[in-house]
């Protein structure tokens, strides 16, 4: 009978909780889905049998490091639910302890409705899981633009890691409260209820002055933060800005407490009399989480943001990058690339091949102007008076850092065998007169060449007169290194009688698609010393190729197959984006529903302010207005502080992202997207928030105010 | 000189070495078995402190309580758990009940947790859901009831062990005066039926009047005492008043 009663208790017990505390399990539940469906990315990856060795586990590692940071918050939100819940229950609890149970008892009790809770959060979350991970892995395929095939199935280790996750910070959590429980005291938990809030006003005059010196702080962050050069500045400035975030809600609860013993006059406004009290009080209560919970927004927005940016790139950018089914460089400019042309004959069907050479003259002319005017590289190749920095770029010219950005001399194509490229990939073909040459260059950068035909000096086939700048063209056409990198000078084929071949090229036109795994037969042929593995070994990112003034993402190899690299491109950029919005999310998520269950749980503490309000004559309907403004103002203090401090860091970090990759998306449109995404989030949470505090607020209308005074 | 329950020179302190409040001050007093004892007394003169003690809610400072042969100032923790279920009942202003139980199981929690047999603790929860009229309630919960129904419902809680002792503090505080009065009316009769002993702390005249003896407290200490004796409740209820006009009256309880 005693079981079977206490049974009913913790049962009925959790089924007052999930009404009271909807959000947080809703939150739970979500978190357990993502944690399931990400978390299967570890596990049972359908993709990863596609790729070469090199990303195999990749994304594993990725999601393995997201779910190590997500667990760290959700046992954190864990934590401060069970407390959360534990100090609202100390007058039931109080009771038990009257009537006789022991302390032990007790905690049992209350850690048995925990685990109900988790649990049912647990199953509905993992079958949610299960099918969220279909979409998952749909979305995933399809960005490697491959066809997935639905399998709906539980998986038995992903299933294990997401109940050890979620199972371990539950027992943390409910371990700590263990503790909690064996310091109980009878008399102070039957008293809890019937304390009024303990509202510590101290030096409210001094603090105050934490608010306009945090503004400040923030207003210094926006001027100085894309000038901040070490990395020692930077850290001092994030640390400045982590204690301003601490203090900012300490300082404003005392500014307006403040300006209501000074008797401001919005204060004699309406209800703003209520309103401001009310707001300082809960944010004096609440700073500390308040700082935390801007904190999560602004690694959410942070996440989210360069999210966005890498998966624009991989929509717009990427695929221009490989405009040729096949193609291979070689240092050896009497490569007949027979090796590799048999391999691709054997593998796939042939339209045509296409060997040529690049060209140089061996000066370093055009190398030296885009050193010393790409954005990309700021001042770092020009003196102080603006001429070119000589030894620096001899320096990198030379390649001794071996970072590979340019061809130690400029790089040349014959007009013919340009027209040849063009026809292949379906441009138009271009005439040039005899002392004519043309700039092809990477799109990304056609602003700002723009001057480059006045300026650059290119001597003619003689030798001993200059060609004049017939145009800049844009297209893709494959300068990561192959043609050229980043850009290659095309010029009349007499031109290249002065010239010597610097490399020589293969493409190949197939008919269809590439098969799996053919861009690895080609590398097998490289000599040993020359495979990609040994060049990274040797810590040559490039070897002999070089890839130009691309940094953030760069896609260097001797031997291309578009239709092997660009899934593999953007599987990888996937392994990226998929961890930070899996952060971005649940960091909005966890944080919107601590916001959520404070005012939700609190509206039984209101109902009696409210009837007092009522009393005093408010109407209904300013109530609701009173609510919605109350609600309002909470929701949007961390939020609007979020954005005010990520957006800086955003938009110098999308401004660069822009520079280096060339996306075509204005400076704040990633931070922009970013926002509205996650106030899509916020205001669904806020919604419910007011749903809810309202319905609890006016229950009193209904069952009288005595039955709020006697709710546990 | 009855030994059921024995109050002897308690002393409850609060605050430092510098600032101490003596909230009791060296009290002694017996409760004999079936009384029906009141303690009154002005804001902080010390009966809520008493009651809690002689409730093990709070320790003494010093002195002895005994219930019989036990010394409860002695017991460790989890010897009080098992004597507050096993000894004591407790019925305060706001009730107390938990809301996710009806008012039936809220009766039945405090005999399951004596592991009695279910046929007896049935039989024994019927019987006290008639005895205070609450029969036809105990399938709802506490929120769809009145508060005299929840109160008389926490009594019936209270008493369903036949407890050795009955704590009231201000059981009628929240009770509009006919509740309060249907109330007082089944304490006496719990006290008269089922022997029941009670003390009750409480600053109203009129609940007090249904004691049968009454304990003056003032400062910490016990400063008059009133027996009903064979009196009329109406001339004790006189008696009283006369007392507190002494003291200036008492306003409000304190906490």
């Amino acid at each position: 009978m005693t079981d079977k009663i206490m049974k009913k208790l913790s049962f009925r017990n959790m089924k007052r909780s999930t009404k009271d505390y909807l959000v947080y399990m809703l939150t739970m539940t979500l978190v357990v889905a993502l944690l399931y469906a990400f978390g299967s990315l570890i596990f049972r990856n359908g993709l990863e049998q596609y790729f070469s060795m090199k990303l195999q586990g990749l994304m594993g590692v990725m999601i393995g490091l997201a779910t190590f940071f997500i667990m760290l918050i959700v046992s954190w939100l864990i934590n401060y639910m069970v407390k959360f819940m534990l100090e609202r229950r100390s007058a039931e609890f109080g009771i038990y302890l009257l009537l006789g149970m022991k302390k032990r008892t007790i905690a049992g009790l209350y850690i048995r409705e925990n685990f109900l809770l988790g649990g049912v959060s647990f199953l509905i979350g993992t079958a949610a899981g299960i099918l969220l991970q279909q979409v998952l892995m749909a979305v995933m395929f399809s960005m490697v633009q491959m066809e997935y095939r639905l399998s709906i199935a539980p998986d038995g280790r992903t299933m294990l890691m997401a109940a050890v996750c979620f199972g371990g910070c539950y027992l943390l959590a409910l371990f700590r409260c263990k503790r909690k429980f064996k310091r109980m005291n009878i008399q102070a938990l039957m008293n809890a209820k019937r304390r009024n809030e303990e509202i510590r006003e101290k030096y409210e005059y001094g603090k105050q002055f934490l608010f306009p010196l945090s503004v400040f702080f923030i207003f210094l962050f926006w001027k100085m933060f894309g000038r901040l050069s070490s990395t020692q500045q930077v850290m001092y400035f994030l640390i400045g800005l982590v204690v301003t975030i601490y203090l900012f809600y300490l300082g404003l609860s005392a500014f307006i407490i403040c300006y209501v013993r000074k008797g401001g006059a919005a204060v004699y406004k309406g209800q703003n009399l209520f309103l401001l009290r009310q707001f300082a009080s809960k944010m004096r209560t609440m700073q500390f989480t308040m700082g935390t919970l801007t904190s999560l927004f602004t690694l959410a927005l942070l996440g989210a943001s360069f999210a966005l940016m890498f998966s624009d790139y991989e929509n717009s950018v990427l695929d221009g990058k490989f405009p040729f089914d096949v193609q291979i460089y070689s240092k050896n400019t009497d490569d007949d690339f027979a090796e590799e042309k048999r391999v691709i004959e054997e593998n796939a069907a042939v339209s045509s091949f296409y060997s040529y050479h690049i060209y140089t003259d061996e000066e370093n002319t055009v190398n030296t102007w885009m050193l010393t005017h790409l954005q990309a590289w700021g001042a770092m190749f020009r003196n102080g008076d603006g001429t070119p920095d000589e030894a620096a770029i001899e320096r990198v010219l030379r390649d001794e850092s071996g970072d590979g950005t340019y061809y130690t001399y400029d790089t040349y194509m014959g007009l013919t065998d340009y027209n040849h490229l063009r026809e292949l990939l379906g441009y138009e073909k271009v005439g040039l007169g005899r002392s004519q040459y043309l700039m092809q260059i990477k799109p990304r950068l056609e602003r700002e060449v723009r001057k480059i035909g006045e300026e650059l000096r290119i001597k003619d086939a003689s030798g001993r007169g200059f060609l004049s700048c017939a145009g800049i063209l844009a297209e893709p056409f494959s300068q990561d290194g192959h043609n050229g990198a980043d850009y290659v000078v095309v010029v009349p084929d007499e031109v290249l009688g002065r010239m010597r071949p610097y490399y020589a090229e293969l493409v190949a036109d197939l008919d269809g698609q590439a098969p799996f795994g053919l861009q690895e037969k080609l590398e097998a042929l490289l000599p040993a010393g020359e495979s990609e593995e040994a060049l990274y070994a040797e810590g040559h990112v490039a070897g002999d190729i070089c890839c130009g003034s691309d940094t953030i993402i760069n896609v260097v190899e001797l031997n291309l197959v578009r239709d092997n690299q660009l899934p593999e491109v953007k599987y990888m950029l996937a392994t990226m984006i998929i961890p930070l919005f899996y952060i971005g999310l649940v960091f909005v998520c966890v944080a919107v529903t601590v916001l959520a269950v404070q005012q939700v749980s609190d509206a039984a503490k209101y109902q009696y302010r409210y009837e007092v309000l009522s009393r005093l004559g408010l109407s209904r309907a300013a109530m609701e207005r009173l609510i919605f403004k109350q609600l309002a103002a909470w929701y949007l203090c961390p939020a609007l502080l979020a954005v005010v401090i990520s957006g800086r860091m955003i938009l110098f970090a999308s401004d660069r992202f822009i520079m280096m990759t060339g996306v075509p998306t204005s400076v704040g449109g990633f931070f922009g997207k970013s926002v509205a995404l996650f106030l899509g989030i916020y205001l669904v949470y806020f919604v419910v928030t007011y749903v809810e505090f309202r319905r609890n607020a006016f229950v009193t209308a209904q069952t009288g105010s005595l039955h709020l005074l006697q709710r546990p | 000189m009855s030994d059921y329950i024995r109050i002897c020179e308690v002393e409850k302190y609060y605050g430092s070495a510098s600032n101490v409040t003596r909230a009791v001050d060296r009290v002694s007093f017996q409760v004999d078995k079936g009384e029906f004892v009141g303690v009154m007394g002005p804001s902080g003169s010390g009966k809520t402190t008493l009651l809690n003690m002689l409730a093990t809610i709070d320790r003494v400072t010093a002195g002895h309580i005994y219930y019989e042969s036990t010394d409860i100032t002695e017991l460790s923790e989890d010897a009080l758990s098992d004597f507050r279920r096993d000894n004591l009942g407790f019925v305060f202003q706001e009730y107390n009940l938990l809301d996710t139980l009806t008012i039936e199981e809220n009766i039945v929690l405090a005999l399951t947790l004596q592991e009695k047999p279910k046929q007896e603790i049935v039989a024994a929860s019927g019987q006290i859901l008639k005895l205070l009229q609450i029969e036809d309630i105990r399938d709802k919960f506490p929120y769809q009831v009145s508060g005299g129904q929840k109160q008389r419902c926490a009594c019936a809680r209270a008493m369903v062990n036949r407890p050795r002792l009955l704590l009231a503090d201000e059981p009628t505080g929240a009770l509009d005066s006919r509740s309060a009065q249907i109330l007082l009316e089944t304490f006496t009769d719990l006290n008269r039926r089922m022997e029941a002993t009670i003390l009750m702390v409480t600053h109203d005249a009129f609940s007090a009047s249904y004691c049968s003896r009454i304990l003056f407290l003032q400062d910490g200490k016990i400063f008059h005492e009133l027996v009903r004796g064979e009196k009329s409740r109406r001339v004790f209820l006189q008696e009283i008043l006369d007392v507190l006009s002494l003291t200036g009256g008492v306003l409000s309880d304190d906490r």
